[in-house]
């Protein structure tokens, strides 16, 4: 896109590899993230994709290899690192508000910021209206907003999204899609967005890492250089949909 | 542009509608008075045709008997210095147990050290009836208060704990994962979703609790006292009146309801997020 050529690179990750016992699901996984980039992460099913977002987030420990952030070998304690969940994952204690200033308060930033940021940013993805409602009251679709809304108000250093609109129907995905990459470029976070839907990674994404089965390694990477907002029924779109395809396809 | 898709709350309201017959019929309150009415009919037929000879009052004669107890004294106290009695008692025990199980629970399952030190004896003591240590708790503490404090006690301790424990290992470990990521502290954990996701656990445990608590109080008074409902309920055998027996039954069952409702509001008023769930 634009700045793709000049950003510095955020996230540096070398020779990522993790194994349980003999079975290796990652294998040397090299790759980088520029700064404000949103890359996208499509594999076949069971490929390890979430095993891939565990060991970035840390949850996990690798096997070998490290991750940098700005040079530095990522900890949750001291880089902004987000993740969303497959699954909706709110605290039923905490009216939405609360929930989507969690992060920041975890992160020590101050109650008067919080509440600023937290506004300014359900105020982009419509939650306003029922800031003061429990997660029970509302809607799947809603809560899955709240812990986006929550991971991006921390301002991460990286954000990572696991399949998170993988439950929802296609019309309300769309919606949310679009919601992401308004987000994501108001906030310039530096996102990886990881789906097993590949219409959804070329909609989103400014590049996309196919991986291969297990162990799985980064088979290809494709630039998708298409101005925003996409449409996907543009040619362009199909021709790099179908070459995705084709990738994950080809075993 | 954001506002209207996607954004629909959960909507508890119903729409009104017209009052036919079917209605009415199907009406769960209508359904509801018909079961009690029902039941207070045969119970005054099988009393009435005195199918248990002289040994079950009619519904009224126990009402009436009631209504005496409160402007008579009896046994040198009133019905209200009788609740009293038993609700007190119950409060007490309830209230030690409460305070002593809860933390422990809370602890067992944070603490492994813990729970390997308290579990072995209260797997232990768990599966002895409360009751069986009415004769043990009067020859240890005579046949005053402390015994029948120390009873309810040691019966609400049980369900106190267990719920305690098990609300806590069975939060959703994604909570957690929540916290890790953010790079939150045990402290946020324990704090932020340990606690708050154990509290509907925690009191389903304070109300299971409160009727076991119940159960002892009568099982001690039935044993030995000179106040209170269990007392009413053993004179009116003694003496063999069975309006006393009854009236005695049910008012305990409301004293009992009252304080049941008494932790419900406790806990509305601390978990605000919790959903309803009806008929438990």
């Amino acid at each position: 896109m634009l700045e793709d050529q000049e950003s510095p690179v955020k996230i540096r990750v070398n020779n990522l590899t993790k194994s349980f016992g003999d079975l290796t699901v990652l294998n040397d996984i090299n790759f980088t993230i520029k700064k404000g980039e949103l890359l996208a992460i499509v594999g076949p099913t069971g490929c390890g994709k979430t095993t891939f977002l565990n060991c970035l987030s840390k949850l996990m420990p690798t096997t070998k290899g490290e991750i940098l952030i700005d040079g530095e070998v990522a900890n949750p304690r001291k880089h902004n690192i987000s993740y969303v969940f497959q699954e909706p994952t709110c605290l039923p204690w905490r009216t939405v508000r609360e929930n989507v200033a969690y992060g920041m308060e975890i992160k020590g930033v101050g109650k008067e910021e919080r509440e600023e940021r937290a506004n300014k940013i359900m105020e982009l993805v419509g939650l306003s209206s029922c800031a003061d409602l429990y997660p029970n009251q509302v809607s799947a679709s809603m809560m899955q907003r709240i812990a986006v809304s929550r991971a991006f108000a921390v301002n991460p250093d990286l954000l990572l999204m696991d399949e998170p609109y993988g439950q929802l129907d296609v019309k309300l995905r769309y919606y949310l899609e679009d919601e992401l990459v308004k987000l994501w470029r108001t906030l310039g976070s530096t996102v990886l967005f990881v789906t097993h839907n590949i219409e959804e990674a070329v909609y989103v994404a400014e590049r996309i890492l196919v991986l291969t089965n297990k162990p799985t390694s980064i088979k290809q990477e494709v630039v998708v250089d298409l101005p925003r907002p996409r449409d996907l029924i543009d040619p362009k779109f199909v021709e790099i949909r179908k070459l995705v395809t084709e990738l994950i396809r080809w075993w | 542009m954001s506002n209207n898709i996607a954004n629909e709350t959960i909507d508890h309201s119903r729409n009104k509608e017209a009052w036919t017959l079917k209605r009415v019929l199907t009406n769960t309150y209508f359904l509801n008075v018909v079961s009690l009415v029902l039941f207070f009919l045969l119970w005054d037929y099988v009393a009435k045709e005195r199918i248990f000879h002289d040994s079950l009052a009619r519904p009224l004669d126990v009402l009436n008997q009631i209504i005496t107890l409160v402007s008579i004294k009896y046994a040198g106290s009133t019905l209200w210095g009788h609740i009293w009695a038993s609700t007190q008692r119950v409060l007490i025990g309830f209230f030690i147990a409460a305070v002593i199980a809860v933390p422990l629970g809370l602890f067992m399952a944070l603490n492994s050290y813990v729970n390997a030190i308290v579990k072995p004896l209260f797997d232990l003591f768990k599966p002895m009836p409360p009751i069986a240590w009415v004769t043990i708790a009067v020859l240890w503490f005579g046949i005053g208060e402390t015994s029948k404090v120390f009873i309810i006690v040691i019966g609400s301790f049980v369900p106190c704990l267990l719920n305690a424990y098990n609300g806590v290992r069975l939060v959703e470990p994604e909570l957690y994962d929540v916290i890790r990521v953010l790079g939150g502290s045990r402290r946020d954990q324990i704090f932020h979703v340990c606690f708050p996701a154990s509290f509907p656990a925690v009191f389903a445990g304070l109300q299971i609790s409160l009727s076991v608590a119940w159960t002892c109080v009568l099982a001690a008074e039935l044993t030995n006292s000179r106040a209170g409902l269990g007392f009413l309920i053993k004179r009116g055998m003694d003496t063999h009146k069975p309006t006393l027996v009854l009236g005695g039954m049910l008012l305990i069952a409301a004293a009992a309801w009252l304080t049941s409702q008494g932790v419900g509001i406790l806990e509305k008023k601390l978990c605000p997020w919790k959903r309803s769930i009806e008929n438990l």
